[in-house]
C-alpha cells in the first residue's frame, strides 16, 4: 500500500501522524520548554489561530505548522455567533474587549504563517439544540466554502471541517466537501464525544465514506489508548495536547496511575516527550530514553 | 568519492585503539561514552570524528576545554578541518566575539562559559537544545576542588534542559572510569596502549643544591641524542632561573608558564615546535593539551602547594606531564626522568600509573550551596524535594558523599540567600536579591555573605567608612578573587611601606578581628594585602607592565586582577544596594554603594579617585581623561574652570564638545560633584614590621621559632644531639660549616636543627632575631603573619 502523506511547503507529512498542540505566549510555560525539541519526535505541529498570534521568527516552529480557526472559542461564555453575508462570524469576550473572528481574519493570516490550514468551524456541542446545531453546520460549511473560493496561497493544504451531531449529519456534511477542491478534512466536535468510541468511530467511517481518498484530521482526540482504532477507521492524521497535559500533572502515558511527586519544569519536560515519543512511535535517543526514565520517582496517586 | 584528500587523511584511524572504538560505533551509537587513553593516543582525533558526525546531520556540538589556549588552538585548526561549518570560540578571551552563539555550529567553550550559559538557559534556549554533544575534555576535572563542583552542576543542568544531549568524556588519567560512565549512564572505553611507550627513570638526589646539575646532566644527554626535553617545575620563577641557567651552560632553552604574554607563549611554543629551542622549563600549564610532544620529560620537583603546604604531585598531575614524552615516528620510547631526593621512597609508585579516584565536588557544603542557589536562581528547582532528587541524580550522590542538602538549605535561609514563600499552600524557595547576585556574578555563596556582612557594618555605622584600599582587601579576600598574588619574604617590607602610606580602616584593627572579619590569616592574609596593593597601584599608574615592575609580579597577572576585580566590585555595588539602610545619606557623604561604584570604574579604567571625575561627563573615557590630566585638566574642576580651547588643543575635540563638556562639568560640579568628592581622609594603616637584618636573610623566622622549641642535649666530637621535634636529629659542625641529617637541610635550607645548635652556641645576631620575634609593637605585624605567630 503506498505511504499516504500530505505536501506542505516545508516537506511531506507522512500518514499516519500524531500532530503535538503547542502554544505560544506566556500562559503555558512548558510548551516553551518542549517546543524547541518537537521537530525531533513529530511530523508536524498544531497551533490554534489564538496562539499562533504570539509566534515570532525567534520561536517559529522547524517542521510543518498547522493552524486552525480557533472556531473552539465558540465555546467560551460570552462569544456570540452571528451571520454576517451568509458566513458564520464569532464574536469573542475576551479581557474586557470584543475580538471578531471573521473567515477573512483567519484565511489572511492563516496564509501568513500557517503551512496547513483549517476553515471556521463552530463546535456543536452535545447538548446543543438541533435547530442552533443545524445553524452552526450550515455556517461552518459556508466558512469552508468562503475559504475555498478566496484562497490565494496555492501552496496553503486548505482542510474543511467537519462539525455533526451524530453519524448522518457528519456524512451529509462531508458531502457538501467531497469534490469541492479542498486537501483535506477535519473532524472538529469528537473531543466532548471522546467517550463514546463508537460514535467517534461512526462519524468517522461515513466521512471517510463520503471523502474517498482525500487526507482526514481529527480534531483534538489523541490519547493513545484511540490512536489505533482511529487509524484504522481511516483516519490519517490527529492532534493533541493530552501528551503535555499528562506531563504537566506529572504523568507519563501508561502508568496514569502514578504521578511524580513535585515535578521540577524539566521532569515535566521530560514526561512530555516520553509521552509524545510514545504517541509519535518514534525512538528516544539511547542516553536520552535511560536518563529521562530514571528521572521519574513515580509514586502512586491517592 | 571524497573529493578533499586532506579530509580523507583526516578521517583515517591512525592506532588499533582508534580504529576498534570507531569498529564498535562507540561515538555515535547514542549513549553517553567516557574514554580513557594515554596523552598522545589520538583522543582528540576521535572527539573530531564524534562532531562531524552531529554537524552532518546540521546540529550543533560543543567541545569544552579548560585553557584558554588549546581552545584558541583547535579554533584555527576546526576552522579548516570543518570548512562549511561555523566554529565558535567562547571563552572570554575574545572579548568582541564575532561569532553568536546561535550562528555556531562547533562551540569550543571553557567549562565557565557554559556554566553562564546553563544558568540563564533562558537567554540560550535558541540554540542549547539543538546540541546534540558535548565533549567534555579533561574530564578528571570533576575532581578538581575548585572548579569541580561547577563542572558537575553545569553537566546536570545541561543533560535536563537538553535530554537528548551525548556527552563525551575523554581523559588519560581516571581512576573510577566505570564509576564515571555509570554515572552518566554511559558506557566506557579504557585503553593504557600508547602509541610510544614511555620509560621511566628516577634520578636521585642528596641534597637539593645537586638538583639543577642533575638536569643540566640528563637534558644534555636527550639533546645530544638529538630530542628535545620538557622540564616541569613548580614555580614560574623557577621555570626563568633554571632556563637561563641552562641556557648559561650552552643548550637552547626557554621558559613557558601563565604569566607570559600571550604572543609571548606562542613565540615560544612555535620556537620549541621547530627544533630553535631544545630544552623548555614550564611550569602546569603546559600539564594539559597543549600539543607539544617530546623525546623527554623531566619532573624536576614533585611536589606541588594545595593551597596550605606542599604536598607530593598526584598521580594523575605526574602522568598528565609524562605523557608528553615520545614522540609518533620518531622515539621508539618516551623517557620520563623523576628528580626526587635519596630518601623518598615512595616515588616509584608514579610509573606503576594506578591513577586517583575523581572525587565529586559537591561533597563540600561551600560547592553544593552554590549549586543550590544557582537551581533555584536559574527556575530549575523551586523546593527541597526538588532540589533533593536533582542531587540524587549527581556524582556525589552516587559516590555517597553528597553533603546534606536540608542542612546547606537552612544554612543558606539563615543567611537570606534564599527565601521560603507559599504558593497554593506549599512551600516555596526563591532566592533572594543576594542569591540572584552570587548566581549571575557567579560567586560563591560565601563571598556573597562575606561581602554583605563588611557592607552591613558600613552602613549601619554611619562614620565607619572604608577606603578604596578596605575595599580592595575585601575583594581580594573572596575565594573568587583569582589571582591572589603571593609575597615572598624578600618583598614584606616593601608591602609594609606600601601599606603604611594608605589610608585604610581595616589596618586599623588588631590582628584577630581582621582574620575573623576577613576569613583568612598567615601568608593568605599576606597576599590579599599584596593584591589589593596591586589593584590600588594599577588605579593610580594604569598601565600593566609599570604595575607589574613595581610590585615583582607579571604583567598578565596585573591584567587577570583587574578583570577579576572588576567583576567583584560590581557584584558588591549591587549587594550594597540590596543592604541599603532606608534613611537617605548627606548629600555630601559618599556612600558605600557610590564608593564601590567609583572604585569600579577606577578598575576598570586605570583609573585614580581625581581622575576619574573626569569620566563622569558623558563622552569622556579612559583614554581621554589621561589626556586632559596631560593637559593639567585634572579633574572635573579642573575641567569646569577649564577655558574651551584649552580642549581644542588636544587632538579631536571640536569647539562644539569642549564647550558641552565644560557645561556638563560645571553642572556637575554644582551638584557636589567636586574633585573632591572621593579623596580619601582617613588614616594610613598602621602596619608594622619587625626589623630583619639583611646578613640574617638566609634565616626563615618560621624555622627560627620551630628552633626556640627543640633542645640540644649536648655535643661530642662537634655533633650535638637535637630533640623535641618529630625525631631526634644530629648537627656537624665540621671546618666552620653546620650540616644536619634532617630532610630540610638536604633540600637546602637552613633547618630549625641548626638554627637550635646556633642560639645553643650564643651566636649574638641569632639571639637578637629571636627577641625581634617575640616584639609585638602596634598595629598589623606582617612579619608575625608570615610565621604564623
Amino acid at each position: 500500500m503506498a505511504q499516504r502523506s500530505l505536501k506542505t511547503r516545508r516537506g511531506e507529512l507522512s500518514f499516519p501522524a500524531y500532530v503535538p498542540v503547542t502554544t505560544f505566549g506566556k500562559k503555558y510555560p512548558l510548551d516553551d520548554l518542549i517546543r524547541p525539541y518537537l521537530h525531533r519526535l513529530a511530523p508536524a505541529a498544531m497551533v490554534s489561530y489564538y496562539y499562533a498570534q504570539e509566534m515570532s521568527p525567534e520561536t517559529s516552529l522547524r517542521l510543518p505548522t498547522l493552524v486552525d480557526s480557533g472556531g473552539f472559542a465558540a465555546l467560551f461564555e460570552g462569544s456570540r455567533l452571528r451571520q454576517q453575508k451568509g458566513l458564520g462570524v464569532l464574536e469573542i469576550n475576551r479581557d474586557d474587549r470584543t475580538e471578531q473572528l471573521h473567515p477573512k481574519t483567519v484565511l489572511e493570516f492563516q496564509e501568513e504563517i500557517a503551512d496547513v490550514a483549517f476553515t471556521l468551524d463552530f463546535p456543536i456541542p452535545p447538548e446543543l439544540d438541533t435547530k442552533e446545531a443545524k445553524r452552526r453546520q450550515r455556517l461552518t460549511i459556508a466558512n469552508a466554502h468562503w475559504a475555498l473560493d478566496n484562497r490565494r496561497r496555492r501552496d496553503l493544504p486548505l482542510y474543511a471541517c467537519v462539525q455533526a451531531w451524530d453519524v448522518e449529519s457528519a456524512r451529509s456534511c462531508a458531502k457538501q466537501y467531497a469534490n469541492g477542491g479542498f486537501e483535506g478534512i477535519a473532524i472538529g466536535g469528537l473531543v466532548p464525544r471522546a467517550r463514546n468510541l463508537e460514535l467517534v468511530l461512526g462519524i468517522v467511517r461515513a466521512v471517510r465514506e463520503e471523502i474517498g481518498d482525500l487526507p482526514l484530521h481529527v480534531l483534538g482526540l489523541g490519547h493513545p489508548n484511540s490512536l489505533t482504532q482511529l487509524f484504522e477507521a481511516g483516519v490519517d492524521s490527529v492532534d493533541s495536547s493530552s501528551y503535555v497535559r499528562y506531563a504537566a500533572s506529572g504523568k507519563l502515558w501508561g502508568q496514569s496511575h502514578q504521578r511524580i511527586e513535585e515535578p521540577t519544569p524539566t521532569d515535566r519536560l521530560h514526561l512530555a516527550l516520553c509521552n509524545l515519543a510514545t504517541a509519535t512511535g518514534k525512538t528516544l535517543p539511547l542516553s536520552s530514553s535511560q536518563m529521562l526514565f530514571s528521572t521519574l520517582r513515580m509514586s502512586g496517586t491517592s | 568519492m571524497i573529493s578533499n584528500p586532506a579530509k580523507a587523511s583526516a578521517n583515517k584511524a591512525r592506532s588499533s585503539d582508534q580504529q576498534t572504538i570507531l569498529d564498535s560505533g562507540l561515538l555515535t551509537i547514542g549513549f553517553n561514552c567516557v574514554l580513557q587513553m594515554p596523552t598522545g593516543s589520538g583522543k582528540t582525533w576521535l572527539a573530531e570524528q564524534a562532531i562531524e558526525n552531529v554537524l552532518l546531520r546540521n546540529q550543533r556540538a560543543i567541545y569544552l576545554t579548560p585553557l584558554r589556549a588549546l581552545a584558541s588552538e583547535l579554533g584555527e585548526r576546526w576552522h579548516q578541518r570543518f570548512a562549511g561549518r561555523t566554529v565558535g570560540i567562547f571563552t572570554g578571551d575574545y572579548k568582541a566575539q564575532a561569532m553568536s552563539y546561535q550562528r555556531s555550529q562547533l562551540l569550543i567553550m571553557t567549562p565557565e562559559k557554559l556554566d553562564a550559559c546553563t544558568r540563564s538557559w533562558r537567554s540560550h534556549w535558541h540554540w542549547l537544545p539543538d546540541v546534540d554533544l558535548i565533549v567534555v575534555d579533561e574530564l578528571h576535572l570533576l575532581g578538581d576542588p575548585h572548579r569541580g563542583a561547577r563542572l558537575e552542576g553545569t553537566l546536570m543542568r545541561l543533560i535536563r534542559l537538553n535530554p537528548f544531549v551525548r556527552i563525551l568524556g575523554l581523559s588519560a588519567t581516571l581512576g573510577n572510569r566505570q564509576e564515571l560512565a555509570d554515572w552518566l549512564n554511559g558506557v566506557e572505553y579504557g585503553s593504557s596502549r600508547r602509541p610510544i611507550p614511555l620509560s621511566w627513570q628516577v634520578v636521585r638526589y642528596k641534597r637539593a643544591q645537586e638538583k639543577p646539575e642533575l638536569l643540566l646532566r640528563e637534558a644534555q644527554r636527550a639533546v645530544e641524542a638529538g630530542g628535545q626535553t620538557l622540564v616541569f617545575v613548580q614555580s614560574r620563577r623557577r621555570a626563568e632561573e633554571l632556563a637561563n641557567a641552562l641556557k648559561d651552560s650552552g643548550l637552547r632553552a626557554a621558559h613557558h608558564h601563565a604569566g607570559l604574554d600571550h604572543t609571548v607563549r606562542k613565540q615560544v611554543e612555535s620556537a620549541f615546535r621547530s627544533g630553535e629551542v631544545s630544552v623548555l622549563v614550564a611550569t602546569a600549564t603546559l600539564e594539559m593539551g597543549l600539543n607539544l610532544p617530546v623525546r623527554q620529560v623531566i619532573l624536576y620537583d614533585l611536589q606541588t602547594f594545595d593551597g596550605v603546604d606542599f604536598v607530593p604531585l598526584p598521580v594523575n598531575s605526574v602522568w598528565q606531564r609524562a605523557g608528553r614524552a615520545g614522540r609518533p615516528g620518531l622515539d621508539s620510547s618516551g623517557e620520563v626522568v623523576l628528580i626526587a631526593p635519596k630518601w623518598d621512597g615512595q616515588v616509584e609508585h608514579y610509573a606503576k600509573g594506578q591513577f586517583e579516584a575523581i572525587r565529586s565536588g559537591l561533597s563540600q557544603v561551600n560547592g553544593l550551596a552554590e549549586q543550590i542557589i544557582t537551581e533555584v536562581a536559574s527556575g530549575l528547582c523551586r523546593t527541597q524535594t526538588q532540589l533533593e532528587h536533582v542531587f540524587a541524580q549527581s556524582l556525589a550522590a552516587k559516590q555517597h558523599r553528597l553533603a546534606s542538602v536540608s542542612e546547606t538549605i537552612g544554612a543558606m535561609l539563615q543567611a537570606e540567600m534564599l527565601q521560603e514563600t507559599e504558593f497554593e499552600g506549599q512551600p516555596r524557595l526563591r532566592a533572594t536579591r543576594l542569591g540572584y547576585v552570587a548566581v549571575r556574578h557567579m560567586l560563591s555563596p560565601q563571598t556573597v555573605l562575606l561581602f554583605k556582612q563588611i557592607l552591613e557594618t558600613a552602613f549601619l555605622e554611619t562614620y565607619c567608612e572604608l577606603s578604596f584600599l578596605d575595599l580592595l582587601m575585601v575583594a581580594a579576600s573572596s575565594a573568587d578573587c583569582q589571582p591572589l598574588i603571593p609575597v615572598d619574604f624578600e618583598a614584606l617590607e616593601d608591602l609594609n611601606q606600601g601599606l603604611a602610606q594608605e589610608p585604610s580602616t581595616l589596618l586599623g584593627l588588631s590582628c584577630g578581628e581582621l582574620v575573623d572579619l576577613l576569613q583568612a590569616d598567615g601568608k593568605r592574609l599576606l597576599a590579599i594585602f599584596h593584591t589589593a596593593l596591586i589593584a590600588r597601584t594599577w588605579t593610580r599608574v594604569g598601565a600593566t607592565f609599570q604595575v607589574a615592575d613595581e610590585h615583582g609580579c607579571y604583567a598578565f597577572e596585573v591584567e587577570r586582577l583587574r578583570e577579576s576585580m572588576e567583576r567583584l566590585l560590581m557584584a558588591m555595588v549591587e549587594i550594597a544596594t540590596a543592604v541599603a539602610h532606608p534613611d537617605s545619606p548627606e548629600p555630601d557623604w559618599v556612600t558605600p554603594r557610590e564608593k564601590v561604584k567609583i572604585l569600579a570604574h577606577m578598575v576598570s579604567k586605570g583609573l585614580d579617585e581625581q581622575t576619574v571625575t573626569l569620566t563622569l561627563v558623558p563622552g569622556i573615557g579612559a583614554k581621554m581623561a589621561r589626556q586632559l590630566q596631560q593637559a593639567n585638566i585634572a579633574d572635573i574642576e579642573d575641567l569646569a574652570l577649564a577655558a574651551p580651547n584649552q580642549l581644542t588643543d588636544l587632538p579631536g575635540i571640536a569647539q562644539k564638545r569642549a564647550g558641552q563638556w565644560v557645561e556638563a562639568a560645571e553642572e556637575m560640579v554644582d551638584c557636589h560633584s567636586s574633585a573632591y568628592r572621593y579623596r580619601e581622609s582617613l588614616p594610613v594603616g598602621k602596619v608594622t614590621g619587625t626589623r630583619w637584618s639583611p646578613d640574617m636573610a638566609d634565616v626563615d623566622p618560621y624555622r627560627l621559632r620551630r628552633a626556640l622549641s627543640l633542645k640540644v642535649q649536648g655535643q661530642d666530637g662537634g655533633v650535638y644531639r637535637i630533640t623535641g621535634g618529630l625525631d631526634p636529629h644530629r648537627v656537624k659542625l665540621g671546618t666552620g660549616q653546620f650540616s644536619c641529617d634532617c630532610p630540610d637541610f638536604s633540600k637546602g635550607h637552613l633547618c630549625k636543627h641548626i638554627l637550635a645548635v646556633r642560639l645553643f652556641r650564643g651566636e649574638r645576631n641569632l639571639e637578637e632575631l629571636v627577641a625581634a620575634l617575640s616584639e609585638s609593637g602596634s598595629g598589623l605585624d606582617l612579619f608575625q603573619l608570615w610565621i604564623g605567630a
